[in-house]
């Protein structure tokens, strides 16, 4: 028995062993091409989710077709807690020979910048993020968009579908990305609908289905009956459509999960910047520090209408708004606007403009009510 | 109807199949068991992964790879093996007195914060290393005390350990997460989280891997010797068989228990502060990340023996390792991945049982007598 164990283990060890040598790819240096660049991601969740990391990695695959890249030249690294295990995940990318990393949850920062710093032949790519022009290393990169005013557009197709009058908002943490977030989808419906109010919910986490589907139902038994969301999955949405209630889904077209209540959803196309940033490595043109695209350039807006569910003239409403914003002429931060508090936080004649990627607009609006907190 | 029940009465005398303890078991056969699980575990995996529609050989071969194939993830592997010993000596300690502490979890996250907070409010008032030697004091005084509490209320109220020390973890829990959203956040009106360590509060790097691998190791020694070779380590263990025997020898039950404990919360406290002043660099909901419960897997697998317990939590490490490896290079999702893990232990805490017991068939009584 002892003997067949002894072979046993042998061949396993000469197994690992040859698996380690085929691993071991020599990294020399030279120019990168479209041939023999790979590029590294780093996701908080997996595709699982049909929303946040589904739809960013959506944006990876057609930023392959568009660029003509192989398979293997894509490595990414899903359900990587905001933790050391980012700090292992990205050494891990480097050690793979990326030559441009892709993170994409906030909480990766801090880890990032400090790779950044250790290998200056690398580019770092970190979405959400605002730490990329106070680093100021020249291989941190920053990138996010305008999504308050995809959110915005959502908004008007809310506020004209809700009866009565009370929006829900499933929001993930309590800070300024979400905190714009929901503050837009707000002005959004308020400019169609003037006696439209809002509840919103913390779940504390980006991804965690249950707790979001405990807060939809929740902000339905208060009486909303249209809800926008920001968190990771479809929980929100499917809540809603078990409730006979309405919702407007966030990051990717939300309405295969539930067809018979989401109007519309705003949505990113993280593509845009995917091919802009790799092609900019491939032709030796610098990376923006802190980049940021809007509906203008394609990078956000919202999905298809539910022509079944929405409310009439809404196609219209937002067509004409979106209008307005492409050409400037609709600012979505626009005073004079008052937070909950009733304090004057954007005055009268004056425009909040966004001075980074990441937002930074965290005045919770008049008319707004966070439940529990 | 007649021969239906007298048929009925037969089977209540000899049901199909009984299970009988072993008396006595050659550890030749114990490991012939134990390889043949590994070896069900193995085909099992592999049958799933050909579900999935890969090649079982290459994604295993791809584990292996992802554990050991660079400094890197070699690095990673113990990394997640060290606070994975820790714990797992934290709940041998208390399983050895069969007391059921299931409060790893949260003994390590009071740790963690205890640690913390020295961290993030203390670090310019004294010099790097005396700083790291009061976080070290501060977690383990927290960890003990996180563990007593339960510990108190078991030898004075006799309130069930389980649900005790399980509760407690989440409490610790939510006062993470209170600090991140409330007094502790990095920046107010920012992101919820706290602020990373500065680098005096940092733990060295030996090897490429922070200084906790030489501290779990030699903590391996400590509690072998402990458990083996001290009064208290018999105490413990006279407990645990009957506290009737120990009160009957005199032993102060109470105390053997609330001392035991604080041992043992003080374990995982240690293991919370190397995880925040070593890994993770910050405190977050992540800082235990389940790894209080693993450990009871990896105790139990090791039959509470410390030296055991470090072939164990490596092989864990390294299937939590590769199992992630797998995820990204065969784009199996992660919850297959965890299936396939937990086929693994399922096998492998499976075949325990028939260490212990053995089946008797109706039919094959007489080759079971023989055997």
């Amino acid at each position: 028995m002892k003997r067949i164990l002894v072979v046993l283990l042998c061949a396993v060890m000469v197994f690992s062993l040859a698996a380690c040598k085929k691993g071991e790819k020599s990294k020399n240096g030279g120019d990168i091409t479209s041939e023999n660049i790979k590029i590294g991601f780093v996701h908080i969740g997996d595709s699982s989710d049909k929303g946040y990391t589904y739809n960013h990695d959506l944006g990876t695959k057609n930023m392959q077709k568009a660029l003509g890249l192989k398979d293997e030249q894509i490595i990414n690294k899903y359900n990587i807690p905001e933790s050391s295990a980012c700090d292992t995940a990205i050494r891990e990318l480097v050690d793979a020979g990326c030559n441009i990393i892709f993170a994409t949850s906030f909480g990766f920062e801090d880890y990032m910048i400090a790779i950044a710093k250790e290998y200056s032949n690398i580019q770092f790519c970190h979405a959400t993020g605002y730490k990329a022009k106070d680093t100021a290393l020249p291989n941190y990169h920053n990138y996010f968009g305008n999504i308050f005013e995809a959110r915005y557009l959502s908004g008007i197709a809310a506020g004209l579908k809700t009866e009565t009058n009370v929006l829900g908002y499933v929001a993930a943490m309590p800070y300024a990305e979400v905190i714009s977030g929901y503050d837009a989808f707000y002005l959004g419906a308020l400019s169609v609908n003037p006696d439209v109010t809002m509840k919103v919910i913390y779940t504390n986490d980006w991804n965690y289905p249950p707790a979001e589907m405990q807060a939809a139902q929740a902000l339905i038994d208060a009486g909303c009956d249209v809800l926008g969301q920001h968190c990771d999955s479809t929980a929100t949405m499917t809540t809603a459509e078990a409730n006979n209630a309405w919702g407007v889904g966030y990051n990717s077209d939300m309405i295969e999960a539930a067809p018979n209540a989401v109007l519309t959803s705003a949505v990113w196309d993280w593509s845009k910047y995917l091919i802009f940033a790799v092609s900019s490595l491939l032709e030796g043109t610098p990376i923006p520090t802190d980049w940021s695209g809007g509906i203008k350039d394609g990078v956000c807006d919202v999905s298809a209408l539910n022509e079944n569910v929405i409310a009439p003239g809404t196609a219209d409403a937002i067509n004409a708004a979106r209008d307005n914003i492409i050409a400037g002429d609709l600012q979505v931060f626009k005073g004079p606007l008052y937070d909950n508090q009733d304090n004057l936080v954007v005055e009268d004649g004056a425009v909040f403009i966004e001075p980074q990627s990441a937002p930074s607009f965290s005045h919770v609006l008049k008319g707004i009510e966070i439940i529990g907190g | 109807m007649n021969l239906i029940r007298s048929r009925s009465a037969v089977e209540k005398k000899e049901p199909f199949v009984r299970m009988v303890k072993r008396s006595g078991i050659t550890w030749r056969k114990a490991y012939l068991i134990r390889a043949l699980a590994l070896i069900c575990a193995l085909l099992t995996g592999a049958l799933i992964i050909l579900l999935l529609g890969h090649n079982p050989v290459s994604v295993y071969a791809d584990m292996i790879k992802g554990s050991f194939g660079s400094r890197i993830s070699r690095i990673e592997t113990i990394k997640i093996a060290i606070p994975l010993l820790g714990s797992s000596l934290c709940v041998a300690l208390a399983f050895k007195m069969k007391f059921w502490n299931i409060g790893a979890e949260g003994q390590i996250l009071a740790g963690a914060i205890a640690a913390s907070y020295i961290a993030l409010f203390h670090h310019q008032s004294m010099p790097g290393p005396l700083l790291l030697i009061f976080m070290f004091l501060v977690a383990v005084l927290a960890g003990g005390l996180w563990g007593l509490i339960p510990a108190v209320f078991k030898a004075r109220f006799n309130i069930n350990e389980t649900l005790f020390t399980l509760m407690f973890n989440y409490i610790a829990l939510g006062f993470i997460n209170y600090l991140q959203n409330g007094p502790w956040k990095e920046i107010p009106g920012g992101f919820p989280k706290i602020a990373m360590f500065a680098f005096d509060a940092r733990l060295p790097k030996v090897f490429g891997v922070h200084i906790g691998w030489i501290i779990v190791l030699a903590l391996v020694f400590l509690v072998y010797g402990y458990m083996k070779y001290t009064k208290h380590g018999y105490e413990i263990s006279v407990v645990g068989e009957s506290s009737n025997t120990a009160l009957y020898a005199g032993m102060n039950v109470r105390k053997i228990i609330i001392r035991t404990m604080f041992i043992s919360g003080a374990i995982a406290g240690l293991v919370g502060f190397m995880q925040v002043s070593g890994s993770d660099y910050t405190l977050t909901n992540y800082t235990a990340n389940g790894v209080g419960f693993t450990a009871i897997t990896v105790a139990w697998l090791s039959k509470l023996n410390p030296l055991i317990m470090v072939a164990v939590s490596a092989f864990l490490a390294i299937l939590q390792k590769g199992s992630n490896r797998i995820q990204t290079d065969f784009k199996i999702p992660a919850s297959a991945a965890s299936l396939l893990t937990g086929t693994i232990l399922f096998f492998m805490l499976g075949c325990e049982f028939f260490i212990t017991y053995k089946l008797i068939f109706r039919k094959g009584q007489k080759n079971g007598r023989n055997r």
